[in-house]
């Protein structure tokens, strides 16, 4: 099967090639990270290959989505893009709200000029319901003008609908079947979001076919930024982090760039559980290193290096230094152990060290 | 000591595990995503069909033909294993009836899923309750006699299958269900950094865990067994990797 083209030639590299078409993707990462570019650059791509494209405007409005892309010099004239945005929200009581569903709003980006002013006696309220039926009628329309299906589809973003009118166990059943949805439409789809809640699954991370995702950091004084692929189904893939720029013709990604991870980002990365995991074992060999260095004591060894390196070792694990403090203490062990032979047959030597490595 | 020990279809977990998995049990299978949890799930699977058992995996939240297709790259037998198709429909917001998943549902193999994705009927949407898939189950076991069976995933069951149900007494009483059929079963359950014990990992006989961890190198994966009730097993965390041929676990 062929694969699409993310648009950015060192992604499509750690993609090995692409994208598996006709799925949904996610990409994640917090504000400010490039996701809204990235997933551009994979729209304007289809349109050099003049395939049918769709962006699906929830947050920006597209005269600012127009503004921002302006610098990087891409022909969108013919991005069909579909207004999402809510309206001013009345704060009178008022039934006239109504279901942005009602009023289709999808346009050539050559024909977006200002922002969608609300409007007096009715005021439009995104839904995901909404947002599903405006795309399902569009999708359909534009296979009766044209005869032909979109092939990309870009939803920018997830994360207001989340913020502002999803909640419950009502909400993972909506997205499930968003997601749904846009599988069964068979373009190949990227949604933009963010990941919220690192306690939560978040439904269209747990259902997309691939996760990319988005890091910026800061390193002294400057920005860094990098990009790792997170999750890619039925596909092999580069699994390290690469550096990513924002320049003047939009993202640029080094496919053999390297990324050194300090203690900050591997924290951002989130490895804390095994991370917990590690220091709970190293945990349980100081405390037996420790009982250990109190019967070298009691046989009248000198024990006061031992004890302070064990000291040392806590305070590896507290700066999480955690293979250093591992290492320390198998070896503190070892010479321990050494201490304590000979007498064995006076005291029974402690029950046999289990194995802690494991890493 | 249980001697006739059913094999994970992967020699170091096997090893890991003391022989294999207990069978007639539910075990769990944890990690991140993109950990390999289905992929370790399909490798138990064919390692049935290869022995000539008869094996049910039981789709939840990816379409069987993208498993299929994803499948493929490993080179496995994988034409005999039969799947569910458990996704559910596209929700209808108009009042079009909502049907919930029927017990007339039929299995196939692997060998006779299309390339294509199903699609949502127009006049009515199907939808799968832990209930509905509870007596479709039920009635397939009693037909069929899987020897092995995959739920992949519990937590696609949670979120998406449980809207009136109360989500802890369903899943206490979907295990209990599992464990009086007597098949061996594996549950994939999704898990994040921060989130608590998952009660299903609590009430099952196992669990074995996937961890993915990112260095300078890449991703490194960890397996470990949690919980492993009437059996021994390695207490360490070992390392595993994905290989084309599929999870190669590294057990010392």
């Amino acid at each position: 099967m062929d694969r699409v083209s993310t648009g950015i030639t060192g992604l499509d590299k750690m993609l090995r090639g692409g994208l598996i078409p006709r799925r949904p993707y996610v990409i994640s990462g917090a504000s400010g990270t490039g996701k809204t570019i990235v997933a551009m650059q994979f729209i304007v791509d289809g349109l050099k290959r003049g395939e049918p494209c769709m962006w699906v405007s929830l947050d920006e409005p597209p005269n600012e989505l127009k503004a921002n892309m302006a610098t990087f010099g891409w022909n969108l004239d013919h991005l069909k893009i579909l207004d999402a945005t809510p309206d001013i929200r009345m704060h009178k009581r008022t039934k006239s709200v109504i279901d942005v569903g009602t009023t289709l709003d999808v346009r050539d980006m050559e024909e977006v000029r200002d922002i969608r002013v609300s409007q007096q006696l009715r005021s439009m309220e995104v839904s995901i319901h909404s947002v599903q039926k405006m795309l399902k009628q569009e999708f359909f329309q534009h296979l009766e003008r044209t005869k032909e299906n979109y092939r990309r589809i870009a939803i920018d973003s997830l994360t207001a609908l989340k913020m502002f009118s999803l909640v419950g166990v009502d909400s993972r059943i909506m997205i499930q079947s968003f997601i749904r949805f846009l599988s069964e439409l068979e373009a190949t789809c990227v949604i933009v979001s963010e990941h919220l809640d690192t306690s939560m699954i978040e439904t269209e991370f747990f259902l997309a076919r691939g996760m990319i995702r988005l890091h910026k950091w800061l390193d002294g004084s400057s920005i860094k930024r990098a990009i790792s692929i997170e999750k890619m189904r039925g596909s092999g893939f580069d699994d390290k982090m690469r550096p990513l720029t924002i320049g003047p013709n939009g993202v640029t990604v080094d496919a053999a760039g390297k990324i050194p991870l300090n203690s900050t980002v591997v924290h951002a990365l989130g490895s804390q559980f095994m991370e917990a995991r590690i220091a709970e074992q190293v945990t349980v060999s100081i405390e037996k290193a420790f009982e250990m260095a109190e019967q070298c004591r009691r046989q009248g060894h000198d024990v006061s290096h031992a004890e302070m390196d064990l000291t040392r070792a806590m305070l590896m694990i507290q700066r999480g230094q955690l293979n250093e403090a591992m290492d320390m203490v198998e070896r503190l062990r070892v010479n321990l152990e050494l201490l304590l032979k000979p007498k064995s047959e006076v005291i029974p030597p402690p029950p046999a060290p289990e194995e802690a490595r494991g890493i | 000591m249980i001697t006739n020990k059913q094999s994970t279809g992967i020699r170091g977990l096997d090893k890991m595990l003391h022989g294999g998995l207990v069978p007639g049990r539910a075990y769990i299978v944890s990690g991140p995503e993109g950990s390999g949890k289905t992929i370790l799930s399909t490798q138990f699977l064919v390692d049935g069909v290869e022995g000539g058992e008869r094996v049910l995996f039981v789709a939840l939240e990816e379409p069987p033909n993208e498993l299929k297709y994803n499948l493929r790259v490993f080179g496995w037998p994988i034409d005999g294993i039969e799947v569910l198709d458990a996704n559910s429909d596209i929700r209808r917001f108009e009042p079009t009836p909502i049907l919930e998943i029927s017990t007339e549902e039929e299995p196939f193999r692997f060998s006779q899923i299309k390339d294509e994705i199903r699609k949502t009927s127009d006049t009515e949407s199907h939808e799968v309750t832990v209930h509905s898939l509870q007596q479709l189950l039920k009635s397939l076991f009693l037909k069929r006699g899987y020897s092995r069976v995959v739920i992949d995933s519990m937590t696609a069951l949670r979120y998406f299958c449980m809207k009136d149900f109360e989500e802890n007494i369903s899943t206490q009483s979907f295990m209990r269900f599992l464990a009086e059929s007597k098949v061996t079963t594996l549950l994939t359950v999704e898990t994040t950094e921060a989130m608590e014990m998952a009660p299903e990992a609590f009430l099952a006989r196992g669990e074995i865990r996937l961890y993915r961890v990112r260095d300078e190198s890449g991703i490194k994966r960890f397996i470990s067994i949690e919980k492993y009730k009437g059996s021994t097993h390695d207490e360490s965390i070992r390392s595993f990797e994905i290989t084309p041929k599929g999870i190669v676990v590294h057990a010392g």
